[in-house]
């Protein structure tokens, strides 16, 4: 096995970053001999006018400005990969996101007809570029720069909100897949097993028992690459609090009701509240997996209270309070019962999202996700097609969608609320209340992947 | 063709059946078309869908085409799957989508003939997790096996294989086969519409591309429903 350097890495794959904005640059390549000079630079941070490409290693001090590129297909055909090399990368890549919609669920308002500019012209991105800082003008600085050698087809800005959470008001990104070989203190605590590199990083063995992915030609130049879904999702908020409204209208006066939620337990939730808004609170929480505080469903049914509680440590069972039909369980089952009972925790990503928006104009807002691993097929499409639509996992969700992110129409979307001792209470008739509005598959390629790039000639 | 009854009509309406006809149609006219308008081949396997019941009971059609197709070969082949039928059968019931699985020899190929739930790639990387290394033995005995071994390392190869040789499934109306032909070509489907009349041609050129095929997605008898949702109501436990 090759011994693994943090250096070859680039730095958004092994660890976000301690910084609260983002502008993702979406770049055409017009002139790629200069493009190349840009690469080189970039790499060894070689120039003023280039920033340079950040890596995973250890950082001695914090770093104000993070640098990082992802090149789809069509971009590295333009640099100039030769085609007998073009020919090695794995077919969802080669077909690039907007030919892999229908399995992605990118259909009816989704669809990529519908998508703005520029990702309404895939085949002309060729690199998504993201500056990472605490302050706007760090990001224009590096615009400019970027803008002098590409033709900068659009950008999308995005920032962390406070207290961690997105639009939907929940607290997001708290658990992540651990790493082996990697320092991450910040998700010590987490006691699901730990991931082999081969879950981010092509060239090393993965969780899928003796499976190793494999790397595109040159080898010893693409491995430590990584591939990414680069996500525009739109979050429309107001229909998901709308909905929460109708459905604790409904449940107020269901004959199980104090089976979801016992009379009184209200106090414990959000420091307190009325009935009415208590039950929105549960919806929005079975819903997801977790309260929006973050505190984890499964381990508190009845209230919100983190007092003593694990944030990460926890697991699902056939009796579970969770529902099968939540975000979080269709994300990552963990070791909880499923129906492919080969595949618990091998379809894991690296997930790492900041919020956008609103739109001073639209008023859109949403979340810029990127989705991080070793290989398409097997982990992000997977769960796309099989996990968070279709809910293969399990025969009592098999049929219906993700009530958060799935593809749902109000004709047919359904979500079953779990009850203490058994049974259910079926929700119907929501929307789908996140669209994709943009996207691209790029590769994350290492630090010798950049450099190679950079010395083609053709 | 008319329904004019005149005998210049009556004639053409007869060539289909006549000798020199068919000679000429098989060598001449067909080859001048593939040559001049030929329809490239299509992928094989159920097509992506959005509806729930189009990804539950999904059918393949896997025919691996034997290396050696001399008794000795067949015998080969036959041996490498009959050592390991219960390592395989152990992989299919782990993988959790799979209903039903069987392989045929038939003429020059081993088939291996299954409906399973969900995506195909997901149900075939499992099974190669699950028991890769007894199927290389079978793929030493298949055409273009040898650089998919050992799969476990070769998956992403493995299953563009899979779906290369997975049966193309012909629509289940006809006229749809018009716009797969447009998308697999590059082209808006059925912008302009097709003359319905051509349907015959398209489907003579598509089966020079594609030999083999499946007709039509095949039939369910318990339509929608998922290999765990019937365990689960027999009380049999998935």
């Amino acid at each position: 096995m090759a011994v693994f350097d943090a250096e070859k890495v680039q730095g958004n794959i092994l660890r976000g970053y301690p910084l609260d904005r983002v502008r993702h640059m979406i770049l055409e390549v017009s002139d790629r001999r200069r493009a190349r000079e840009f690469l080189a630079a970039a790499a060894d941070g070689r120039g003023e006018d280039v920033p340079r490409i950040t890596r995973s290693a250890n950082w001695s001090e914090r770093p104000e400005v993070c640098f990082n590129i992802g090149i789809t297909f069509e971009g590295l055909r333009t640099l100039g990969l030769p085609s007998d090399e073009l020919k090695t990368f794995p077919t969802e890549y080669t077909e690039g996101m907007t030919r892999r919609a229908l399995k992605l669920g990118d259909f009816g308002e989704s669809a990529p007809e519908h998508w703005p500019a520029p990702f309404d012209r895939p085949d002309r991105i060729h690199i998504v570029a993201s500056a990472y800082a605490n302050a706007n003008h760090h990001l224009d600085d590096i615009e400019k720069k970027v803008a002098k050698v590409f033709t900068v087809l659009g950008t999308r800005d995005g920032r962390n909100l406070p207290d961690g959470k997105v639009f939907f008001g929940y607290r997001d990104g708290i658990s992540q897949p651990r790493l082996r070989h990697v320092f991450d203190p910040e998700h010590a605590g987490d006691h699901q097993i730990k991931d082999p590199l081969g879950t981010v990083l092509l060239g090393y063995q993965t969780q899928l028992e003796g499976i190793k992915f494999t790397i595109p030609t040159p080898e010893d130049v693409f491995r430590d690459s990584a591939f990414n879904a680069f996500r525009v999702l739109q979050q429309d908020t107001g229909a998901f609090e709308t909905y929460l409204t109708d459905a604790a209208h409904f449940l107020e006066s269901h004959r199980d009701v104090a089976r979801l939620l016992p009379e009184g337990a209200e106090q414990n939730i959000g420091g307190g509240m009325s009935r009415h808004d208590a039950l929105r609170e549960v919806v929005a929480a079975q819903m997801c997996g977790r309260w929006r505080n973050g505190t984890p469903y499964e381990a508190s049914p009845n209230s919100d209270v983190q007092d003593g509680i694990s944030l990460t440590n926890y697991d699902y069972s056939l009796s579970s309070r969770c529902p099968a039909g939540s975000h979080m369980r269709r994300a990552n089952p963990r070791g909880g019962p499923i129906v492919q009972r080969v595949a618990n925790y091998t379809r894991r990503m690296v997930r790492r999202g900041m919020s956008y928006g609103p739109d001073p104009e639209t008023g859109e807002h949403g979340l810029l996700g990127n989705f991080i691993g070793a290989n398409y097929g097997a982990q992000f499409e997977a769960v796309m097609c099989d996990w968070i639509n279709f809910g293969l996992q399990d025969p009592g969700i098999t049929g219906t969608n993700d009530p958060l992110l799935g593809a749902n129409v109000p004709e047919t979307s359904r979500f079953d609320l779990t009850l203490k001792g058994g049974g259910h209470i079926r929700l119907s008739g929501f929307p789908r209340f996140v669209k994709t509005r943009g996207g691209a598959y790029t590769l994350l390629p290492s630090l010798p992947a950049i450099r190679y790039l950079s010395q083609l000639t053709a | 063709m008319s329904d004019d009854s005149g005998w210049l009509n009556s004639y053409i309406n007869s060539l289909p059946e006549r000798g020199w006809f068919q000679f000429l149609s098989k060598y001449v006219v067909v080859p001048f078309w593939v040559w001049r308008e030929g329809r490239p081949k299509l992928p094989g396997g159920p097509r992506p869908s959005p509806q729930p019941s189009d990804n539950t009971q999904r059918m393949m059609n896997l025919l691996m085409p034997l290396k050696d197709t001399s008794p000795i070969g067949r015998a080969k082949a036959v041996m490498a799957l009959a050592q390991n039928v219960d390592e395989i059968f152990a992989g299919l019931d782990n993988v959790g989508t799979v209903h039903s699985a069987r392989f045929l020899l038939v003429e020059d190929y081993i088939c291996m003939i299954s409906v399973y739930d969900g995506d195909f790639s997901n149900y075939i990387r499992d099974f190669i997790s699950t028991i890769g290394s007894v199927f290389d033995a079978l793929m030493h005995e298949v055409e273009g096996g040898d650089k998919l071994y050992p799969s476990e390392e070769n998956v992403e190869a493995f299953i563009d294989w899979v779906r290369e040789h997975d049966l193309f499934q012909a629509p289940d109306y006809p006229f749809d086969l018009f716009g797969l032909q447009d998308e697999q070509a590059g082209r808006k489907p059925n912008d302009p519409p097709h003359d319905l009349q051509t349907l015959p041609r398209s489907l003579i050129l598509q089966l020079h591309a594609n030999r083999n095929i499946s007709l039509g997605g095949g039939y369910r008898g318990y339509p929608g429903y998922s290999a765990a949702q019937i365990r689960r109501n027999l009380g049999v436990g998935w």
